[in-house]
C-alpha cells in the first residue's frame, strides 16, 4: 500500500457524523466475522493453552506447585538432550528452508521460462503430498544402502549398513531432509506466489537502472517479500519445535535404535502416557512455547510484520 | 509474465558474458540438484510395488518389475484386516472434507475482518493467533481431548473435524493476503455508496479473494490429510483411524520393520509402498487440479500497489 | 493519525505492566507450594468389579499373529458378542496400550475387555494411573481357578504378579536356546558347543576358514536377553519393592562382554541385527535366541530350507552346574477391571492361553504347561526343523533365569539407545558397558525406582 493510500483512507474529509456511523457499523461487522473462528480460538487454541499453563504450575492434586514441576523437568536426564537436538535441528533447518526457498523461488521467477518454471514447481511440490507417516517410510528405504537409488552416494560417505545411517549423531540431518523434502515445495510455491506480486514496473525499473538479476534479487525482490519470509520463519520454527511424527517413526523403523525422547515434544509424549504425569508434560509444553514465543517476538519486531494491521 | 527485459536485449560485454555463463551455470546446477532430490524418490516410490521384497534390494532400484507382481501387492494389501485401507481412505475424506468446509467458513471472513475492519480486539485477536499458531501441538492434544470428552464427543467424527477446522494459519494467510493486496479505499467507496458490510465482503472481497481460498483450502485439507498425532491418541478403534494412522499399522505389521508381530502377513515392503502410493494419490489429484490457480490467482489477485 | 499512535504507544504499555504483576505474584506464590512429584495412587487390591450386563458385546484387542485364534473363537462361539480390534501387540516396546488406557481412565470409558499385550505392560496395568481411576488389570485370580494357574511353566506368570495378585495369563514363553544350521554344521565337520567357551572358540575357527559366516547376532533391541540374561548379568534386578539392583561391571556381565568383544572383532557376531533390512540370512550358522526364532527368522525371515535348522540345549559356563537361560518376549492377555461382561471376558483369555485345541496350533511356544505338550506334538510346529525340539524346549522353558526383573521400562530401551549406537560406531562392548549402566539406572530413576549397586 501507498502513503497516499492510506492519507486518503485517514483523511479528515471522511470524518463526521456519517464516517461515525460508518466505523461503529463496521465494527460490529467486524465481531460477526470473526465469531465464528473466535469461538474456535477460545475452545482449541486458548483454553487447551491456558489448561496446560495451568497444569504446568500444579500437581496431580491439584496443588500449586510454583516452578516445581518445572525444576523436576529441567533435572530429568533427557531434557538437555532433547532440546539440544532440537536446537541443532532447528538451525539447520531455519538457515537450509529460508535460504533455498528463496533462492530457487527468485531463479524460478525471473531467470526460467514461464512454463518450465510451472512444470519445476509442481515437481518441487509434489513430495508435499507425501508429508508425515508416509514421507518417513519412504526415507527410511532412501537411507537404506542395500535398497536407495543413491546407495552409491551413501556408500562413498561410508555408510554401508541403514544402522550406521541412523547413527545419533546423523539424525539432525536426516530430519531436516525429510522436512525439506516434504515442506519445502510447498513454500517455493509461496515465495514464487509473493514475487508474482512484486509489480513489473519496479523490476524494469532496476533493470533500467543497470541491476543484474541477482542485485535485483538481493534490493529489490527479497525486501519486498520481506514479511512472506518472516512467516515461513516463524511457520518453520514452530514445525520444527513440534517435532514428534517423524522420530517417533524413525523409532519404530529403526527397531529403537533411535531414542524415544529424541525431540522435546516426544520427552512430553512420554511423561504424560508413560508415567502418567500429565503435570511434566504441560511444563515441557510451556517451555516450548515460551522458546517460540521468544523468536517469533524478535522476528516480528525485527521485520514489521505487524506494520500494516497497525494502520 | 515477461522474463525478457530490455537489459536482456541489449548486447553485453565480454565480461558481462562471461559472467553471465557463470551466474547460469549457478542456476543450471541449483536447479538440478533440487529436481534429483525432489524427484527421485518419488520415481523410486512409483516403481516399488512392481518388484518383491527381494528384488527392491538386488535389482536397479529404479528398475521395472512386473505389473503381475504389482497386482499381487495390490491382492495382499486389499486383503489386510478385510481391505480395512478403504475404511481408512474414507474416514481421511470425511475427516479433511468436513474440516475443510468449517475451516473456510471461519477463516475467511475471520481474516477479512481483521485486515480491514476495525474493532476492539483485533490486535489481541492477531496476536493470540500468531501464539497459538506456535504452541506445540502434543501440549495441545491433551487438554483438547479432555474438553471433547467433556462434551460427549470422544468416539464421533466431530472428535476430529472439531479442532481440524481450527486452522489459525489459514486466518493469517487470508489477512496477510487482505493486508497486503486489497485496497482499502475500494471499500470505503462501497461503503459510502452504502453497501452494507455484508454486501462489501461477499460483493467486493471475497471474489478477490479465491486465489487465497484456494490456497487455504488446499493447505488445510493437505494437512488435515496427512494429520497424525490428533486422531492417532484420539481415536479409540482402528475402524475409525484416517490412512495416516492406518500407514502407522501398516507399518508394525510389517515383517521388515516388525519381525515378530507380522509372520504370515503379506504386508511386506512392496505393499507398504503401494499404500503409500494409495494414500496420497487424493492429495496429488487436488494438487494437479488447483496447480494453476495457486500461481496464476496469487498473480490475478495482486493489487500492484 | 498522531494522536493514534499515542494510545497505540500507551495501550502497548499495558501488557507489560500485567505481566509483571503476574510474575510478583508468581514469585510470592513460590514460597508455599507443593511438592511436583506424583501422589502415589495408592494400592492395587481394591478390585470392584463394573455393573456386570450378561450378554454384553466383549471388546479384544489382539496383534495381527493372534488374530486367527480369536476368530477361531468367534467361529466356536457363535453366541458371544465380540468386537475385534488389530493394535501392535504392545511389540518392540510401544506404548499404545498404556496411552489408551490412560485416555480411557479420563474418559471413564473405551476400555477393551481382553487385550494381548507385553509382560511390561503388567507393571502400570496393575495400579491405578490416577488417584481416581481403578487399576486396568483385574486379577486373574479371583476369576481363574487356581488349578488353571498352577499348570503354567515354572515361573511364566512371575510377569504376571504383583502385590500378591496375578494380573495376567501367559501367552507363550520366548526361552533362549541355542539355534544352528545343521547341514552346514555337518559339512564342516563342527561340533555343538555346550558351553560358552566353546562357543567362544568355534566363533574363532568360523571367522578364520568361513569369513562372512555368523554365529550369533548383538545388533537386535533383545539382543541382551539372549546374551546377558542367559549370563544371569544383574541389569535390572528388584531387590526389594521398588529397588532395582543395576550393577553391570558384575563378573556375571563382564564375562558376557569379554566374550563377544573378541567375535565381534572377528565379525562372527553380527554387530547388524537379525531384524534389521538387509539383513543377510543365508550366512547364519549359528545364533542364540528364543524358542519363535525357528519359524519367525530362519523359516520366514531367512527363507533357510527346511531340514537345515535345528535347536540345541542353552550354553552354559564352564564349570557351572545349572543352566541358566534367557527369555524373549512372550506375549500375555490381560481382563480388563472394568468388563461389564467380566465371564465372557474372563472365558475367552482362558480359552486362548489353556484350550488344547487352540493351543496345539499356536504361533508361538504356549506358557501353558498341557498346552506346550499339544503343541509339540503336532507335526506342523516341528516339521521344518532338522531335528526334534522337544526335549530342548521343554528343559529351556524351566531354565529361565527369574533374576531379570519386569520393569516399568522396557529393557530395549537403554541397550538400543546407548548400546547399539556405540558397537555400531566401532566401540567394543566391554567399553560400552559404563554407558549402558547409566542409560538403565537414568531409565529406573525416573520410572521411580530406588537404584542400588550392590
Amino acid at each position: 500500500m501507498t502513503t497516499a493510500e492510506i492519507e486518503r483512507s485517514t483523511a479528515p474529509a471522511a470524518a463526521g457524523p456519517a464516517r461515525r456511523s460508518q466505523r461503529r457499523r463496521a465494527g460490529l461487522a467486524g465481531y460477526l466475522f470473526v465469531s465464528g473462528y473466535t469461538a474456535m480460538l477460545l475452545a482449541f487454541g486458548v483454553f487447551p493453552t491456558g489448561y496446560s499453563i495451568y497444569l504446568a504450575f500444579t500437581n496431580n492434586q491439584g496443588q500449586f506447585t510454583g516452578l516445581g514441576q518445572f525444576t523436576k523437568v529441567i533435572q530429568d536426564f533427557r531434557f538437555g538432550s532433547a532440546f539440544i537436538n532440537i536446537g541443532v535441528y532447528l538451525v539447520m533447518w531455519l538457515v537450509l528452508v529460508v535460504i533455498l526457498t528463496v533462492v530457487t523461488a527468485v531463479i524460478l521467477r525471473s531467470r526460467v521460462r514461464p512454463g518450465l518454471s510451472a512444470v519445476l514447481r509442481f515437481l518441487f511440490y509434489l513430495p508435499g503430498a507425501l508429508a508425515g507417516v508416509a514421507s518417513v517410510l519412504v526415507w527410511l528405504f532412501m537411507l537404506s544402502p542395500s535398497v536407495s537409488p543413491a546407495s552409491g552416494l551413501l556408500r562413498a560417505l561410508g555408510f554401508s549398513t541403514f544402522d550406521q545411517v541412523l547413527a545419533p549423531s546423523n539424525l539432525p540431518v536426516i530430519l531436516v531432509l525429510i522436512a525439506f523434502w516434504t515442506g519445502a515445495g510447498g513454500w517455493i510455491v509461496v515465495m514464487y506466489g509473493a514475487l508474482n506480486n512484486i509489480p513489473d514496473e519496479v523490476l524494469e525499473a532496476a533493470r533500467a537502472d543497470g541491476a543484474g538479476p541477482w542485485r535485483t534479487a538481493w534490493h529489490i525482490q527479497i525486501p519486498m517479500i520481506r514479511k512472506w519470509i518472516v512467516y515461513m520463519g516463524i511457520l518453520a520454527f514452530a514445525s520444527g519445535t513440534q517435532l514428534f511424527v517423524e522420530p517417533q517413526l524413525l523409532e519404530t523403523a529403526s527397531l529403537q535404535r533411535v531414542s524415544p525422547t529424541w525431540s522435546p515434544n516426544q520427552l512430553a509424549y512420554v511423561f504424560a502416557f508413560q508415567y502418567g504425569d500429565f503435570n511434566a508434560a504441560a511444563a515441557i509444553s510451556v517451555f516450548l512455547l515460551v522458546l517460540g514465543l521468544i523468536v517469533a517476538t524478535l522476528l516480528v519486531t525485527r521485520s514489521g510484520l505487524f506494520k500494516v494491521g497497525d494502520e | 509474465m515477461t522474463t525478457s527485459s530490455p537489459a536482456q536485449r541489449v548486447r553485453p560485454a565480454i565480461g558481462q558474458r562471461s559472467s553471465r555463463f557463470v551466474s547460469t551455470l549457478v542456476v543450471i546446477v541449483i536447479l538440478a540438484a533440487l529436481l534429483v532430490f525432489f524427484v527421485l524418490p518419488a520415481i523410486w516410490l512409483l516403481l516399488a510395488p512392481t518388484k518383491t521384497a527381494y528384488q527392491m534390494e538386488h535389482s536397479f532400484p529404479l528398475s521395472f518389475g512386473s505389473f503381475s507382481q504389482l497386482d499381487r501387492a495390490w491382492q495382499h494389501l486389499t486383503s489386510f484386516q478385510g481391505g480395512a485401507i478403504w475404511g481408512w481412505l474414507k474416514n481421511s475424506a470425511v475427516y479433511s472434507a468436513g474440516a475443510l468446509v468449517l475451516t473456510l467458513a471461519t477463516s475467511v471472513p475471520a481474516g477479512y475482518a481483521l485486515a480491514l475492519t476495525k474493532f476492539r480486539g483485533r490486535r489481541l485477536l492477531l496476536t493470540v493467533t500468531l501464539v497459538v499458531m506456535i504452541m506445540p501441538s502434543a501440549a495441545l492434544v491433551l487438554p483438547i481431548f479432555l474438553e471433547l470428552n467433556l462434551f460427549h464427543l470422544i468416539g464421533t467424527v466431530w472428535s476430529i473435524i472439531l479442532p481440524f477446522s481450527f486452522y489459525p494459519f489459514g486466518v493469517y494467510l487470508v489477512y496477510i493476503y487482505f493486508a497486503t493486496s486489497l485496497p482499502r479505499d475500494m471499500l470505503s467507496a462501497a461503503r459510502i455508496d452504502g453497501a452494507s458490510e455484508w454486501r462489501v465482503f461477499s460483493r467486493i472481497a471475497l471474489p478477490l479473494a479465491r486465489p487465497v481460498i484456494g490456497l487455504v483450502a488446499f493447505f488445510s485439507f493437505v494437512g488435515n490429510w496427512n494429520n497424525f498425532f490428533l486422531p492417532y491418541l484420539v481415536l479409540p478403534s482402528s475402524s475409525q483411524f484416517p490412512i495416516q494412522v492406518g500407514l502407522n499399522q501398516l507399518l508394525s505389521s510389517t515383517p521388515s520393520f516388525n519381525p515378530v508381530a507380522g509372520k504370515g502377513l503379506d504386508i511386506t515392503s512392496p505393499e507398504l509402498a503401494l499404500a503409500i502410493i494409495i494414500a496420497i494419490v487424493p492429495v496429488l489429484v487436488l494438487f494437479l487440479f488447483s496447480q494453476r490457480a495457486l500461481v496464476s490467482g496469487m498473480l490475478a489477485g495482486s493489487t500492484k500497489g | 493519525m498522531r494522536s493514534s499512535r499515542i494510545t497505540m504507544a500507551r495501550r502497548r504499555r499495558r501488557p507489560i505492566a500485567l505481566a509483571a504483576a503476574v510474575a510478583a505474584g508468581a514469585a510470592l506464590a513460590l514460597s508455599g507450594c507443593a511438592s511436583a512429584t506424583q501422589t502415589d495412587t495408592g494400592s492395587s487390591s481394591a478390585f470392584k468389579e463394573a455393573t456386570q450386563v450378561p450378554g454384553s458385546a466383549i471388546t479384544v484387542w489382539t496383534d495381527s499373529t493372534r488374530l486367527p485364534d480369536v476368530q477361531k473363537y468367534q467361529k466356536e462361539h457363535p453366541d458371544v458378542k465380540m468386537n475385534i480390534v488389530t493394535y501392535d501387540g504392545s511389540a518392540d516396546g510401544s506404548t499404545y496400550l498404556q496411552t489408551k488406557v490412560q485416555l480411557f481412565d479420563r474418559t471413564g470409558k473405551g476400555w477393551p475387555d481382553v487385550v494381548f499385550a507385553s509382560p511390561t505392560d503388567v507393571t502400570w496395568a496393575s495400579v491405578p494411573t490416577s488417584p481416581s481411576a481403578q487399576a486396568f488389570a483385574a486379577p486373574v485370580d479371583q476369576l481363574v481357578p487356581t488349578s488353571t494357574l498352577d499348570n503354567f511353566a515354572k515361573g511364566s506368570l512371575s510377569p504376571c504378579q504383583v502385590g500378591g495378585h496375578t494380573y495376567c495369563l501367559r501367552n507363550d514363553i520366548a526361552q533362549v536356546v541355542l539355534w544352528y544350521n545343521k547341514t552346514l554344521m555337518d559339512r564342516w565337520g563342527y561340533q555343538v558347543p555346550t558351553t560358552w567357551e566353546q562357543y567362544q572358540a568355534l566363533g574363532e575357527k568360523v571367522a578364520k576358514q568361513h569369513p562372512g559366516y555368523v554365529i550369533g547376532s548383538i545388533g537386535d533391541t533383545n539382543s541382551q536377553e539372549s546374551y546377558f540374561w542367559s549370563s544371569q548379568c544383574p541389569a535390572q534386578q528388584l531387590v526389594a519393592q521398588n529397588t532395582l539392583k543395576v550393577d553391570l561391571s558384575s563378573p556375571d556381565c563382564t564375562r558376557m562382554a569379554d566374550l563377544l568383544d573378541p567375535l565381534i572383532a572377528d565379525k562372527s557376531v553380527s554387530t547388524q541385527g537379525f531384524f534389521t533390512q538387509g539383513f543377510n540370512g543365508s550366512k547364519v550358522l549359528m545364533a542364540v535366541g528364543p524358542s519363535w526364532y525357528g519359524q519367525y527368522v530362519f523359516d520366514s525371515a531367512f527363507k533357510t530350507p527346511a531340514k537345515e535348522i535345528a535347536a540345541a540345549p542353552p550354553l552354559k559356563w564352564d564349570g557351572q552346574t545349572a543352566t541358566y537361560t534367557g527369555d524373549v518376549g512372550g506375549g500375555i492377555w490381560m481382563i480388563s477391571s472394568h468388563s461389564t461382561n467380566i465371564k465372557a471376558a474372563t472365558a475367552l483369555a482362558e480359552w486362548l492361553t489353556t484350550s488344547t485345541s487352540n493351543l496345539e496350533n499356536a504361533p508361538t511356544y504356549p506358557a501353558y504347561v498341557p498346552g506346550a505338550k499339544a503343541w509339540l506334538a503336532n507335526p506342523a510346529n516341528k516339521d521344518y526343523f532338522a531335528d526334534d525340539v522337544t526335549q530342548v524346549f521343554i528343559n529351556a522353558a524351566n531354565e529361565v533365569w527369574t533374576g531379570w526383573s519386569n520393569t516399568k521400562f522396557s529393557d530395549a530401551t537403554p541397550w538400543s539407545n546407548a548400546v547399539l549406537p556405540a558397537l555400531t560406531a566401532g566401540k567394543s562392548l566391554s567399553a560400552a558397558l559404563p554407558t549402558w549402566q547409566t542409560a538403565i539406572v537414568n531409565e529406573a530413576k525416573s520410572a521411580g525406582y530406588t537404584v542400588v549397586t550392590k
